[in-house]
């Protein structure tokens, strides 16, 4: 048996890429969190190739260490599925000010064909401090017009796009009319008001799903048009229709639009509202990708904690849901991810629910729970331990994060950062 | 100050003709005459001379030369006098300008005051040029007079009183009356750009004036202008209740007194107001109704609304009860119909009729001296008074004559009658119904008759006719189509109203006369005749303190409060206590300990079992709770304006940030300039006045700013001009600013030795800047990267003062040690960078390298939604870096108190400190950790178990709201669609008086 706490250590101080010698993986004794709401206190995880083979009580199984490449003892730490950053645009935007650095809005109102994929930056700078939390997926999302484009779900770990694609062109974004609209610009607003043209937008919208529709269904149209071709899986189930909209309105009018579309999988995302139409919801099959936790109230009187306790609310009304964190500063503040699902949990959520809030049913909802999401046999070992509870900013420390069972590195430049003047101190001292 | 009008309007003007006799005497007879608003004649008669009232009464002596004039069933009341008005006066246009780069400078030529927002030179005497439209307007409204001015600027100018009853403009009349505001109008010079930027700006023009007073070698139109105006009726146009506090500072700093434009928000700081001796014109437009049917709609308008909308009618009348001399505008009211509306809605939400009459005429004229002349119907006064059909302060009346110093204008001969209704009528031995409907301005009628054919046959028929009236004289035309009349039937008659009955001629369709009668047996019901305003009102005063969703009811008394049994984190040498208990009296803690605590009388025992109990958390950076602005980025150095002078306690984030523990903030100007402008240290005191918010006899602070903001680097293109554009550019603007500081300070301690010198002028940027110099004021620095850190600290060693915080400071890890040394603190955020190029070396270990290299550091929010959390953030330093629990909490609390030089009163549970204590149900620092119980000096300004409670009320009450609005559009009132503001707040870089949504402003 190698010594992996060593590896960790280089991995952690020196950042080092190399390759792994090692397809046996035996995780043994940590507090194990699946991710589909079963705990073991004390788990035992093999994983061989890349893939989960078994779990089990870890105290009620006998070890042949031989069988194993590496053993990882993980004794009163807690273990979790990466976790999952859906609905980011990490990855394809790096410092917000620059406008050099921003790739996610593409000129045009209707950009299905628009594609992050071939964007997603995986030497990232702010990847690697977003992966060290514990969130190793992502779905990498274009923002813009009312159909921005297609977004992928991507994991945190590759040597280029393709290495680090997940699901390509998982579904298109579509950005929902507002039904209140006007408010000038910043510096010189005009009140917001009932938007007038809200039918009229909403009409255009119809109108390309109509138009797209009627295209998929040809086999050999005469005008090869790129956007309807990149509609066309929106219609067979094999693309999502992800609808950005939150107001009460807006969400019983997606509803209405999935089902004159029959659309296979629709998904809301934002969707502020959405606890007051929790049995259309159900009923609809419509999941909810729901606003940041961390977010202001939008009018003065409704509850302070509002959004604090949504995802709990959600999950009374039965209505399937996870977190995600789009906003302000949305790239970056994707580290504290888990610490959205740790508001969840205080404000209703069990713990084992808050963390399927943020790996497995984020998964499901992008259709890649198959492979990801939970710790469970078959499915790749991506997955990272922490000294102690990841959602809380106390002891979120991870220990190590293996992606498709490959240590990643836990290494970034503000770590880099920290080591370097830390030293310089050090070296005064003395 | 009395001025008198007739002086002037008795010149004598040049005839082109003979001189027309005029009769001398004319008596109005028999008339309802309201002489003042306290005294109602009925039957009375007024005896005119001239342009004067030579007597008035019951029993008046007609000379036998006198014209009589009937008035029998007549109202006449004084004319009313506007004293916010623009009548006549041009439209105030911005000066020309293509370029889109910032104008740095006033675009008014000539020997005029630096910035174009101050014309005081603007003279609406000389500008006024009648405007018989806008004339005739208000003089629909029952108006006799205005005062008029440009309503631009801050310091606009000088006003005129004008008369509505004549277009000669000769008549207009110089008052002595000036008007100011805290809104720069249509100039588009760069500064000011926010609310108290305006407020710098007037102070600094009025210590301009002082200076010139006494030198003036160069001529200045606008501050000769101005110094003749300190002794003139000086009006203060405000566009919110607490712009009156801010402008009552500005009057009470150089002993002015200032009149007030209300806003129509006047009634939620009554209390305030009250010992002011308020003089105020109020609006008469109460905001409408908003549509409510659509309940997703009605769910979005926020209360705060809806709570207006209620309130807004009873303005005056709780302002008058709490003692303020009021005046009412017709301002804003769009014809006679809404403005006499609103009138009576006044009065029915508690005005009485006397004291509204009397803000309509003797209120005014006192207001700027003319009542000598004005406002009432006494004998020697002119004769200028509104002949009306009806009490319009009861009901819709109509005016019918306006007399303007005798001169007698006939609006309508006689009033309309309101002839609708149903009514029978035989022409030419025919039975024919006619009902009359439509408005009585515009009348429809229709015609019914039984047809009967020659086979005998009956049928009804109903046609439509044209119908016509002209004072008594009534017109009807019609086609019909009988068994024996068949054609054209034209009828004309004169109406006889008090019998109800039309009589006449017409002509048939045979080409024959006949006489026709019609006898009304019906009246037509209509929605409009049953208003709202015409109801008696709730006039129950239901404002909250703030006047919004979760404000109280009634304010909370800082009473007695014993903790027992909680975990105490003292932050003192203790450290945690467990098993401990706390009490506070008057606003203080009183002690802190395990043993037995005092239990003062009355107190309020809390069981805190379990619980954990803290200081409050104070933000060192917090721009939340401030009116118009966070920025006056017009120029580089704006250290003279103040956070302080526009702390706006409506702010929902006070009461969010009370959920989240925080009881204390330094609220910061922007960091759009590298010296931006003074801070205000308040408490989160939620429902109270600005006043109360700001933290008594607190240190004195100052922002600064470096790096891309204050260079302007993500601003666009346009705004490349304004000095500095580099960071090299940064460092001379301080040594300059400084430098001129210290000459400015020598030339006042030169006077100070020998003060028979010349007063040298007075400068508020740098007086600031002395502060600094002198050290008694500190400065708080918004720092990115370290070659800007550490060159301010040198400029800092280089003039003898020191920094006192950098905030942001995401670089502050690489130059700790230096930051030590010269005894600057640190105030960062947790985990923030890569929004900007200047912070993508930052991480989140600064805290913890900043805090072990000797640095006092804070974490603070910079952040409205974040300032919620910041016991979270603070416990992101365990995270990143290891710190301990005790001194990552000292982060958010203690730290910061010390950052404020506040920790002699906060920061700690300490007996004699301030009773600032948040009660915890967890582990402060843990996911887990809610507020249970917020205090703030003793007073329990959150607490779970009300904040559920408000909830309730608050649905409650727009509920209850709703349903009126719902009652009253049914009622006929209008509606308007619902508004709904962008949710926004304030961030470092936010520029101008509105709120971000913009993203990466830090």
């Amino acid at each position: 048996m190698k010594n992996v706490l060593l590896i960790l250590f280089c991995l952690g101080s020196l950042g080092l890429s190399f390759a792994q010698d090692y397809n046996r993986i035996l995780i043994l004794d940590g507090e194990l969190h699946v991710g589909n709401g079963i705990r073991y206190a004390s788990a035992a995880i093999g994983i061989e190739n890349g893939k989960i083979i078994f779990v089990k009580n870890s105290l009620a199984m006998t070890i042949e260490e031989s069988e194993w490449d590496t053993i990882v003892r993980m004794e009163g730490k807690h273990i979790y599925p990466g976790f999952v950053a859906p609905n980011s645009t990490l990855g394809i935007t790096e410092i917000d000010a620059v406008r050099a650095t921003r790739d996610f809005d593409e000129v045009g109102s209707f950009n299905p064909h628009i594609r992050t994929q071939i964007a997603f930056n995986v030497e990232s700078k702010v990847i690697s401090t977003v992966r060290t939390n514990g969130v190793l997926l992502t779905q990498t999302t274009p923002r813009g017009g009312w159909i921005s484009g297609s977004s992928s779900v991507m994991k945190m770990d590759g040597w280029n796009w393709e290495d680090a694609t997940v699901k390509g062109d998982d579904g298109i974004h579509l950005n929902w009319p507002q039904t209140t609209t006007g408010g000038g610009w910043w510096a010189e607003p005009a009140p917001k008001k009932g938007n007038d043209k809200y039918k009229e937008q909403k009409q255009s919208i119809y109108d390309f799903f109509e138009m797209a529709k009627a295209y998929s269904e040809t086999n050999n149209p005469e005008n090869f048009d790129l956007r309807l071709e990149s509609m066309k899986k929106c219609f067979n189930g094999s693309k999502r229709v992800y609808v950005h909209a939150d107001e009460l309105q807006q969400l019983l009018d997606v509803i209405e639009f999935a089902q004159h579309f029959d659309l296979a999988f629709p998904v809301i995302i934002g969707g502020y509202d959405a606890n007051l139409i929790m049995r259309q919801l159900v009923d609809a099959e419509i999941p909810v990708m729901v606003q940041r936790p961390h977010s202001l109230p939008e009018t003065e009187g409704d509850d302070v904690d509002h959004l604090y306790k949504l995802p709990a609310l959600l999950q009374g009304g039965g209505v399937k849901f996870c977190i995600q964190n789009a906003g302000d500063m949305e790239a970056m503040g994707a580290r504290n991810i888990p610490f959205l699902a740790g508001t969840a949990f205080a404000y209703g959520l069990t713990m084992e629910e808050a963390i399927s809030a943020v790996s497995l049913w984020s998964c499901e909802i992008m259709g890649v729970d198959k492979q990801y999401g939970s710790i469970e046999r078959g499915k790749s070992a991506t997955l990272f331990v922490s000294e102690g509870n990841a959602l809380d900013m106390m002891s979120n420390d991870v220990v190590f994060a293996l992606v498709d069972g490959k240590f990643m590195s836990l290494d970034n430049s503000q770590k880099e950062l920290y080591e370097k003047y830390s030293e310089k101190y050090e070296n005064e001292k003395e | 100050m009395t001025c008198s009008i007739l002086n002037v309007w008795s010149q004598e003007v040049p005839q082109n003709g003979v001189k027309e006799s005029e009769p001398t005497y004319i008596a109005l007879k028999n008339a309802t005459i309201y002489v003042t608003p306290e005294k109602k004649i009925p039957r009375g008669t007024i005896l005119i001379k001239g342009n004067k009232i030579e007597g008035v009464g019951l029993m008046v002596i007609i000379p036998a030369e006198a014209v009589v004039i009937d008035c029998s069933d007549k109202i006449i009341m004084p004319a009313f006098i506007d004293l916010y008005s623009n009548v006549g006066l041009p439209e105030v246009k911005a000066a020309e300008r293509n370029s889109r780069t910032p104008q740095l400078n006033s675009s008014k030529k000539g020997a005029y005051y630096w910035n174009e927002a101050i014309h005081p030179e603007v003279n609406a005497s000389e500008l006024y040029v009648s405007d018989p439209k806008a004339m005739k307007d208000l003089l629909s409204k029952g108006f006799g007079y205005a005062l008029v001015h440009q309503q631009s600027g801050i310091a606009r100018g000088s006003a005129a009183f004008v008369s509505l009853g004549t277009e000669d403009e000769n008549l207009s009349h110089l008052t002595n009356t000036s008007f100011f505001s805290l809104s720069k109008g249509v100039s588009r010079q760069s500064y000011p750009s926010s609310q108290m930027g305006s407020i710098a700006l007037l102070r600094q023009a009025f210590y301009d004036a002082e200076y010139y007073a006494d030198n003036k070698d160069e001529i200045n139109l606008s501050l000769e202008a101005l110094l003749a105006q300190r002794s003139h009726h000086l009006y203060f146009n405000t566009r919110d209740k607490y712009e009156i506090l801010r402008a009552n500072k500005i009057a009470n700093e150089f002993g002015l007194n200032f009149k007030y434009i209300g806003s129509g928000n006047e009634y939620e700081i009554a209390h305030l107001l009250k010992d002011q001796k308020l003089e105020i014109v109020l609006p008469l437009t109460y905001p409408k109704a908003y549509d409510v049917k659509d309940p997703y709609i009605a769910r979005q308008i926020p209360l705060s609304d809806l709570k207006h909308w209620e309130m807004a009618p009873q303005n005056a009348a709780i302002l008058s009860r709490n003692g303020a001399c009021i005046a009412l505008t017709s301002m804003g009211t769009k014809n006679d119909d809404e403005f006499w509306d609103n009138v009576r809605k006044t009065i029915s939400n508690g005005l009485s009729e006397e004291n509204a009459l009397k803000a309509l005429t003797m209120g005014p004229a006192k207001m700027i001296g003319v009542e000598k002349e004005v406002g009432s119907l006494e004998k020697g006064k002119l004769a200028s008074f509104m002949i009306y059909d009806k009490n319009p302060f009861e009901e819709k009346s109509q005016l019918l004559e306006s007399w303007i110093q005798g001169k007698r204008t006939i609006l309508k001969t006689t009033p309309i009658h309101d002839v609708r209704g149903k009514y029978t009528f035989n022409v030419d031995r025919h039975k024919l119904g006619l009902e009359i409907l439509g408005t009585p301005e515009k009348l429809k009628a229709k015609v019914s008759y039984t047809y009967r054919s020659p086979e005998g046959v009956t049928k009804d028929s109903t046609i439509s006719a044209h119908i016509a009236l002209d004072d008594n004289d009534i017109n009807l035309q019609f086609i019909i189509d009988a068994e024996d009349l068949k054609g054209n039937v034209s009828l004309k008659g004169k109406v006889n109203t008090k019998l109800g009955i039309f009589e006449g001629e017409g002509l048939l369709p045979g080409g024959e006369w006949i006489k026709w009668t019609a006898v009304k047996n019906g009246k037509v019901k209509s929605s409009k005749d049953k208003k709202p305003s015409d109801q008696i009102a709730d006039t129950l005063n239901r404002t909250w303190f703030p006047n919004m969703a979760y404000g109280f009811e009634k304010l909370p008394d800082s009473g007695a409060i014993v903790i027992r049994n909680a975990t105490l984190w003292t932050n003192e040498e203790e450290g945690i206590l467990k098993d401990a208990s706390l009490t506070i009296n008057n606003g203080k803690i009183v002690y802190v300990g395990t043993g037995s605590p005092p239990v003062p009388a009355g107190a309020k025992v809390i069981d805190a079992k379990g619980k954990h109990v803290t200081s409050g958390i104070i933000d060192e950076h917090s721009h939340i709770a401030i009116s118009r602005g966070v920025n006056e980025g017009g120029q580089a150095i704006s250290a003279e304006v103040s956070i302080g002078d526009v702390v706006n306690p409506d702010d929902i984030n006070i009461y969010r940030q009370l959920s989240g523990g925080v009881t204390a903030a330094q609220l910061l100007h922007g960091s759009a300039n590298p010296i931006g402008g003074q801070s205000a240290l308040i408490k989160l005191k939620w429902g109270h006045s600005p006043d109360d918010m700001l933290i008594d006899n607190a240190p004195k602070f100052i922002k600064f700013a470096l790096g891309e903001n204050v260079k302007q680097s993500n601003w666009g293109d346009n705004n490349t001009v304004r000095f500095p554009q580099t960071r090299m550019g940064v460092e001379q603007v301080y040594y300059d600013g400084f430098l001129r500081a210290k000459a400015y300070q020598e030339l006042w301690k030169t006077y100070r030795k020998d003060t028979t010198r010349p007063k040298p002028y007075r400068d508020l940027e740098l007086d600031v800047l002395s502060e600094i110099l002198r050290r008694e004021r500190f400065i708080s620095c918004h720092s990115y990267i370290q070659s800007e850190i550490n060159m301010l600290m040198h400029v800092a060693d280089s003039m003898g003062f020191r920094v006192n915080t950098f905030t942001h400071i995401l670089e502050g890890y690489k130059v700790a040690d230096k930051m030590a040394e010269h005894g600057v603190g640190g105030s960062t955020f947790s985990d923030w960078w890569a929004y900007k190029y200047e912070v993508k070396d930052a991480i989140p270990y600064n805290a913890k390298i900043m805090h072990d290299q000797g640095v006092v550091v804070a974490i603070n929010s910079d952040d409205a939604e974040m300032g919620r959390r910041l016991n979270q953030e603070a416990a992101k330093a365990i995270k990143y870096g290891g710190m301990s629990q005790e001194d990552a909490w000292k982060m958010v609390t203690l730290n910061p108190a010390k950052l404020l030089h506040l920790d002699d009163r906060m920061g700690s549970l300490k007996e004699g400190k301030d009773a600032d204590v948040v009660i915890w149900t967890h582990n402060p620092l843990s996911i887990n950790a809610k507020v249970q119980y917020t205090i703030v000096d003793g007073e329990i300004l959150f607490d779970e178990e009300t904040d559920r409670e408000k909830r309730r009320i608050n649905q409650a009450e727009k509920a209850r709201i709703i349903t009126k609005m719902l009652d009253d559009s049914e009622n006929g009132e209008e509606t308007k669609p619902f508004f709904k503001l962008k949710r926004g707040s304030y961030h470092c870089n936010t520029i101008g008086e509105e709120m971000s949504t913009e993203e990466n402003e830090h």
